[in-house]
């Protein structure tokens, strides 16, 4: 025990003293290959799994991904032949990184310039939670208490600082259908008052341009960054995160896309098994209900994923921690194939499509050559609650370690 | 005259014909069933591989490996199918109109029964008159423990009930079935918010003790001339013939349960217990059971989201380390069950919270145990149901699986040997 604890002393004089030095030594192990074994590896590309097949990652980074690779003399060799790998999970709507209280500027009700990443705690016990339940990557944002709460942020769960950490800083504004509030009360109310934003970012956008247009001679026009915020989603610069649960305020959100041509992804998407077809005229992606907490929800929202995937819906899971805790994402994926999902395709909608949805696709999601190393290895069938995630991966570090942790 | 004649003869004819109908229905009923070929789990012994359970007049008659099959019986083929005993959700709410959980305005309460609230025929007005929660059936549930609700220091008194039954009386499988009493912060905020005592947890433990020590007296006086219905109840406590279930998840709520125990000498279930790691050697030694909530989800019960110092984050691996410390553990939903007025998960969801506990190092067969036979044992009902024996209520699942898979399902449930859940 003796020499352990001064070792562990040691280690945190560097880590708080000198993390540089520890940065520097994490990358330098970070260049060596490893190879990976193990006894299955699903990719969550498009049906591809390989029984032991081959993992090789290099400075974060894969190299290869498949069953007959050459592994490098000099690799270090990982051996999980007794487990299945799957990618790092990624849950596309999550509140977690701060206090709760944080997360809602109710009573104020249009807030969209709020932004989540402003806030944001480094403290890890923020996200422990959801790297060790295998969640890589998360989709972070503000409360639905407002109409529009402001935006979130597209963020691995480790590594450096917060903004090393961040993959895409605009993550989506949201908003929240359905009348809940002492004002905009009704559904109609909440609708017509997000039309006139859209109207007035219009305006806004208009007036920028022109300003921009005449070489800025005149005044510049006053700045408004919640109608800022609005004309961003308006231009593509960014998109649309729509709380809504009931098929008519689905309808409603649908409209409003119709109108003012933007980026849509609807969020919890209770009723959207109603209005399938309306959804996927559109192009429009759900993010459906988190299964895994079981609470109120019926028999004909359970089999969302099912509906959504007949019809061809992009279609993600969320844990929208605190509601399912983060670590039970793949529980979320686990009851989609109770409910009649492939366990392809529930496994897609908890690695590739919610990435797709992030629009950071290009970095996560899947394992295939030149995507961050991010994975996580479990002592059974992924999906099932009584497998244990033993280790989990983020930039091809080991972030989580079951038998080290020893929980 | 004639059309007399007529009617006697018609009337005689009739009733031939329905003593003919009545004697081949209640042949019928009688008519034993065999469910043969499938994996018995019968918790009490070893796992039977291509199994036979006979079932006579809602009884188990016999179960085994080889046993012979009376001549008419029904066989039901199980072949490939999963067979194990009635789950318990030994805590809910169930079947209970919110409104009629708490008598808030009277802290301590031991007089009032919650069979009385119990409402197990569907929704008010409308459906068919069956006596049946087939919500919960659909996971298997064939017995719960209803209780009064948590926002008072002592409900009153719960009962044990099946989840389907011919008639009322037959559902009920023992009422009063414990006192019911709760710790904890819940009950202090309410008064507080109604300017009424107890608000602080002392002046709870003190009002619980004073209602014990009149208890005792009562219990002293011979031939007492006044019955009083809540002393009556308090000395089924005292004279062990009923436990008292004591809501305690914070340390010190599990520790003035011990205590109280102690001091009064009754026997002791802990519900919630979310703390119990705290107490974890001192349980153990006095044998006090702990009914979990769900294990998966940090709300659990009431009507806002509870004091999180008091239901601490999600402990998957609570069940695992109290039945290494040797304490008997049953699960509970602690949800009511009034269609959108469910709060919490319902005890449908049981075995996929047993199975996140395998995951964190409880034994599978411990907890298939423990959702089953341990929770009767605690209800002190087994000696009816918890287990596929001779002789106890042939309250019977058939599952097309591995119970502790998420992709299985409950595809039959039979409770006293009638069948009373097929899955669409």
């Amino acid at each position: 025990m003796g020499p352990f604890l001064f070792l562990k002393n040691i280690m945190k004089n560097i880590i708080h003293k000198n993390s540089i030095i520890l940065f520097i030594l994490l990358s330098f192990i970070n260049s060596q290959t490893i190879a990976i074994k193990a006894g299955k590896i699903y990719t969550a590309e498009k049906e591809r799994a390989y029984n032991n097949g081959i993992l090789l990652i290099k400075n974060g980074k894969i190299v290869a991904v498949g069953k007959n690779i050459r592994i490098p003399n000099k690799a270090k060799i990982l051996d999980y032949s007794n487990y299945e790998i799957v990618p790092g999970f990624i849950d596309n709507h999550s509140h977690i990184g701060t206090p709760p209280e944080d997360l809602n500027e109710f009573p104020v009700v249009f807030g969209p310039q709020h932004k989540i990443i402003d806030i944001l705690s480094p403290d890890k016990t923020y996200w422990e939670k959801a790297y060790k339940g295998g969640v890589t990557t998360v989709v972070t944002g503000p409360g639905s208490g407002e109409v529009s709460s402001g935006q979130a942020v597209v963020i691995k769960t480790w590594g450096g600082r917060i903004e090393e950490r961040v993959l895409l800083e605009k993550g989506g504004v949201k908003i929240a259908m359905g009348g809940k509030r002492s004002s905009p009360k009704t559904s109609m109310a909440v609708t017509s008052f997000l039309r006139e934003k859209f109207i007035k970012a219009k305006e806004y956008e208009k007036r920028i341009i022109e300003w921009e247009k005449g070489k800025k001679d005149s005044p510049a026009p006053e700045k408004d960054l919640a109608l800022e915020a609005f004309a961003e989603v308006l231009s593509g610069k960014d998109r649309i995160r729509s709380h809504v649960h009931s098929a008519h305020d689905i309808l409603s959100i649908l409209r409003l896309k119709d109108e003012f041509n933007f980026d849509l992804t609807l969020h919890h998407s209770t009723e959207a098994y109603k209005v399938p077809e309306e959804i996927a005229k559109r192009n429009v992606k759900v993010v459906g209900m988190p299964l895994f907490s079981r609470i109120g929800i019926s028999d004909s929202v359970m089999y969302t994923g099912k509906i959504m995937n007949e019809h061809g819906i992009l279609f993600a899971f969320h844990t929208d921690d605190p509601v399912v805790s983060s670590k039970w994402q793949r529980g979320n994926a686990g009851m989609g194939i109770r409910y009649g999902m492939t366990e392809q395709a529930a496994l897609e909608a908890i690695t590739i499509n919610p990435a797709i949805i992030a629009n950071v696709s290009d970095r996560v999601g899947s394992l295939k050559k030149g995507k961050d190393a991010d994975f996580v290895v479990i002592d059974g069938r992924w999906y099932e609650p009584k497998s244990r995630i033993e280790k989990v991966y983020i930039n091809g570090m080991e972030v989580y370690n079951r038998e080290r942790t020893k929980n | 005259m004639i059309n007399t004649q007529i009617f006697k003869h018609q009337l005689i004819h009739l009733m031939r014909v329905s003593f003919l109908l009545f004697f081949t229905f209640s042949t019928l009923f009688a008519q034993s069933i065999a469910i043969k070929g499938g994996r018995i789990i019968t918790i009490t012994g070893p796992v039977i591989e291509k199994g036979t359970i006979i079932i006579d007049g809602g009884i188990i008659k016999d179960v085994g490996l080889n046993i012979n099959i009376p001549h008419d019986a029904k066989i039901i083929n199980a072949s490939g199918k999963v067979i194990m005993p009635g789950l318990i959700d030994a805590m809910t709410y169930y079947g209970i109109d919110p409104k009629d959980l708490n008598e808030s305005i009277k802290t301590i309460s031991p007089e009032l029964r919650i069979i009385e609230a119990y409402y197990p025929f569907g929704k008010f007005g409308d459906g068919t008159g069956e006596i049946k929660a087939n919500d919960l059936l659909s996971g298997g549930i064939t017995t719960i423990y209803i209780a009064p609700g948590d926002a008072t220091i002592l409900g009153g008194q719960g009962a044990i009930v099946k989840t389907a039954a011919s008639t009322f009386d037959k559902m009920v499988v023992r009422a009063p079935a414990a006192i019911d009493i709760t710790l904890g912060s819940k009950p202090g905020k309410l008064n507080r918010k109604e300017n009424r005592t107890p608000v602080t947890k002392m002046a709870a433990v003190s009002q619980l003790r004073d209602t014990f020590i009149k208890a005792q007296e009562y219990q002293n006086i011979k031939d007492n001339p006044v019955r009083d219905l809540s002393m009556e109840a308090m000395n089924l406590l005292l004279e062990r013939k009923i436990p008292a279930r004591i809501q305690a998840n914070g340390p010190g709520d599990i520790r003035t349960a011990m205590n109280l125990a102690d001091e009064f000498n009754f026997d002791l279930i802990i519900d919630g217990g979310a703390s119990s790691d705290t107490y974890i050697d001192e349980l153990a030694d006095k044998s006090i059971s702990i009914v979990l909530g769900p294990v998966s989800h940090p709300y659990i019960s009431g009507e806002e989201i509870p004091d999180l110092s008091e239901y601490p984050t999600v402990d998957e691996g609570l069940a695992g380390r109290l039945h290494k410390a040797g304490i008997k553990v049953a699960f509970g939903s602690f949800s009511y069950g009034l269609g959108s007025l469910a709060k919490g998960i319902t005890g449908k969801w049981l075995l996929i919270d047993a199975a996140i506990t395998t995951g964190y190092g409880m034994p599978e067969d411990a907890v298939l145990r423990s959702i089953t036979l341990s929770a009767a044992e605690i209800l002190d009902v087994d000696d009816r149901v918890g287990s596929l024996e001779v002789g106890k209520d042939a309250d019977i699942i058939i599952l097309d699986g591995d119970p502790l898979s998420i992709k299985t399902w409950v595809e039959r449930v039979y409770i006293s040997g009638k069948l009373v859940y097929t899955k669409k």
